[in-house]
């Protein structure tokens, strides 16, 4: 199906700008979405998408809503009280804002990592394979391999190889973070939500995550929040720009950061405020 | 003239720095001296238990039965007892305690239900143990019609409950929330989520807790007055009123009698120093997980 896509637009008219990267088809959409934060209107009539096997990123300024709209991707916002989403959010055309939705064949299926890496107080191996024995009963040799693949994935795997047994505490913080990686990558989910993952990272590490960024994007829909301007231009495909609670301009990353249509956005852009 | 007015800055400069000094050095030594002051008890408390209690100490102490006045004897019956009756309390205020602390930090939290709970968690948390006492006395010990070590234990127990409850609350409080966002977002429910990674993460915290409250009850005297009572003789029997360490000491320590005070010195000298070494013990817990965390 996305061969067609990739040979038809490919052929055609590849001199526009947009076709730098050919239509990918959404993953994930939002159509018309508003949030509230107990009652204060934090996104409103956000309409998104996030392209298959590409990497989206969400740029603007602090409380502009953009992790706000990626945390409703898994709805891990409903795990806190006087939330409300309203709208629709289509994962391959079906609603997970549907109450029906099954909540955690959602967040198998669209996997996270936060700013701050959190391992679990366990050891390097049992964090990769805390989920998977959580949804498969694997033998041994089977789980290691999976685990083996997960960190090789996460770029991890020559560093922690010797010392799967020890505590996932001891690593470094960029080390934590690619780990974070490795355990949403083990579950082989569809979706990627990156919330800012380099934030709490030198550059040596954060350069370490780009790269795994786009490696990655050959296998997962990647959608990462930043605050970093270069790193969307860097490491995305698609990047939208959001103010005050709207998506004020999405499209393809070179277009955005080159020949910007909308005022606000060039004045972001080229640091005239935010 | 700026030379002046600069010398004449400097003066007052200087004068607020010998005036700050003077202060601090004056906290300082007020401040250091009622940490002696405190610590002089202290030493006092444990120097004479040390003293009185090391002459009573003897193998006999923990093999021989309560004596009738005059005669030699033993602790063993009072330890058991206490060594029984605690760990029965333990076990009954841990099993609710974390599970009512779960509760409140995971699924009240910012509840009005929560907040109700917690704050009459603090009023039994500050109840005094007497009246815990009596309540059992009335619950239980009136409705069998005797005393027994069941009823000593569940005293005890309404100790441990609300000082397992607090700390398991505020332990789980302390794991970071996007240690919760980050197993929710793996698709694993939360009931697994909290058992299998914020408990591990709360752990160390928890287990402090239960310790400290176990140090509590190792001296408490009053709730068991009301519910185990006594007994002179060996018995293993719950529903049987059972000898315990503070309640023998009680009744030791008044007596006239020179070999029943001494076991009374015996019983606080073994008390204290299972207070302490529990003590060390949580601090070493709570110490080696912060090294670990870093």
């Amino acid at each position: 199906m996305t061969d067609a896509h990739f040979s038809v637009s490919s052929t055609g008219a590849s001199a526009a700008a947009v076709a730098v990267h050919p239509a990918a088809r959404p993953k994930m959409s939002a159509r018309n979405l508003d949030f509230f934060y107990n009652g204060f209107h934090a996104l409103k009539g956000v309409d998104f998408d996030i392209a298959e096997k590409r990497v989206t990123a969400l740029i603007g300024p602090s409380g502009c809503g953009k992790s706000t709209l990626l945390r409703i991707f898994n709805r891990i916002y409903s795990i806190y009280p006087k939330l409300e989403a309203k709208g629709e959010v289509l994962l391959d055309g079906e609603n997970i804002l549907d109450p029906k939705y099954p909540l955690n064949r959602l967040r198998a299926k669209v996997g996270m990592v936060f700013q701050k890496p959190v391992p679990f107080p366990m050891s390097i191996y049992d964090n990769i394979a805390y989920a998977i024995r959580h949804y498969e009963k694997l033998p041994r040799s089977e789980l290691d391999a999976r685990v083996e693949l997960a960190l090789t994935q996460g770029a991890l795997w020559g560093e922690v190889k010797d010392k799967l047994k020890q505590s996932a505490l001891g690593l470094s913080g960029g080390q934590q973070q690619r780990l974070c990686i490795a355990r949403a990558i083990a579950l082989r989910p569809e979706v990627i939500l990156l919330d800012e993952p380099t934030s709490a990272l030198d550059p040596i590490a954060t350069g370490k995550i780009e790269q795994l960024i786009s490696e990655l994007k050959d296998h997962y829909t990647i959608a990462i929040v930043t605050h970093n301007m270069q790193q969307a231009a860097r490491c995305s495909d698609y990047t939208a720009f959001m103010y005050l609670g709207e998506l004020v301009e999405f499209g393809a990353t070179e277009m955005l950061f080159t020949k910007p249509s909308k005022k606000q956005t060039e004045d972001y852009i080229t640091g005239r405020f935010g | 003239m700026t030379t002046s007015s600069d010398t004449g800055s400097r003066a007052v400069a200087d004068r607020l720095y010998r005036k700050r000094r003077l202060i601090n050095g004056f906290n300082l030594l007020a401040s250091g001296a009622c940490a002696v002051f405190g610590l002089f008890w202290l030493v006092w408390i444990l120097w004479t238990t040390l003293r009185h209690g090391i002459a009573a100490i003897k193998p006999s102490l923990f093999t021989q039965m309560t004596p009738p006045p005059g005669a030699e004897g033993g602790l063993a019956n009072a330890l058991f007892g206490s060594l029984l009756m605690n760990l029965m309390a333990i076990l009954i205020g841990t099993v609710i305690g974390i599970a009512a602390g779960t509760y409140l930090s995971e699924f009240a939290r910012k509840k009005p239900l929560g907040e109700v709970i917690r704050f009459v968690n603090d009023i039994l948390l500050s109840a005094p143990s007497i009246v815990l006492g009596l309540f059992i006395y009335t619950l239980v010990v009136r409705q069998m019609g005797h005393f027994s070590a069941l009823a000593g234990a569940l005293a005890l127990s309404l100790i441990v409950l609300p000082v397992v409850v607090r700390t398991t609350d505020e332990m789980l409080q302390l794991v970071p929330s996007q240690m919760r966002e980050a197993a929710l977002s793996l698709g694993v429910p939360q009931w697994k989520v909290t058992v299998q990674v914020l408990y591990r993460s709360a752990l160390p915290g928890i287990v402090t807790g239960v310790l400290l409250a176990l140090a509590r009850i190792s001296g408490e005297t009053a709730p068991l007055l009301f519910t185990a009572l006594n007994n002179q003789y060996w018995s293993t029997d719950v529903t049987q009123p059972m000898a315990s360490v503070p309640v023998v000491m009680f009744q030791y320590a008044m007596s006239p009698y020179e070999s029943w005070q001494s076991l009374a010195w015996a019983g606080a000298f073994v008390v204290t120093v299972f207070v302490l070494l529990l003590s060390v013990l949580s601090r070493t817990i709570l110490i080696r997980n912060k090294v670990s965390h870093d």
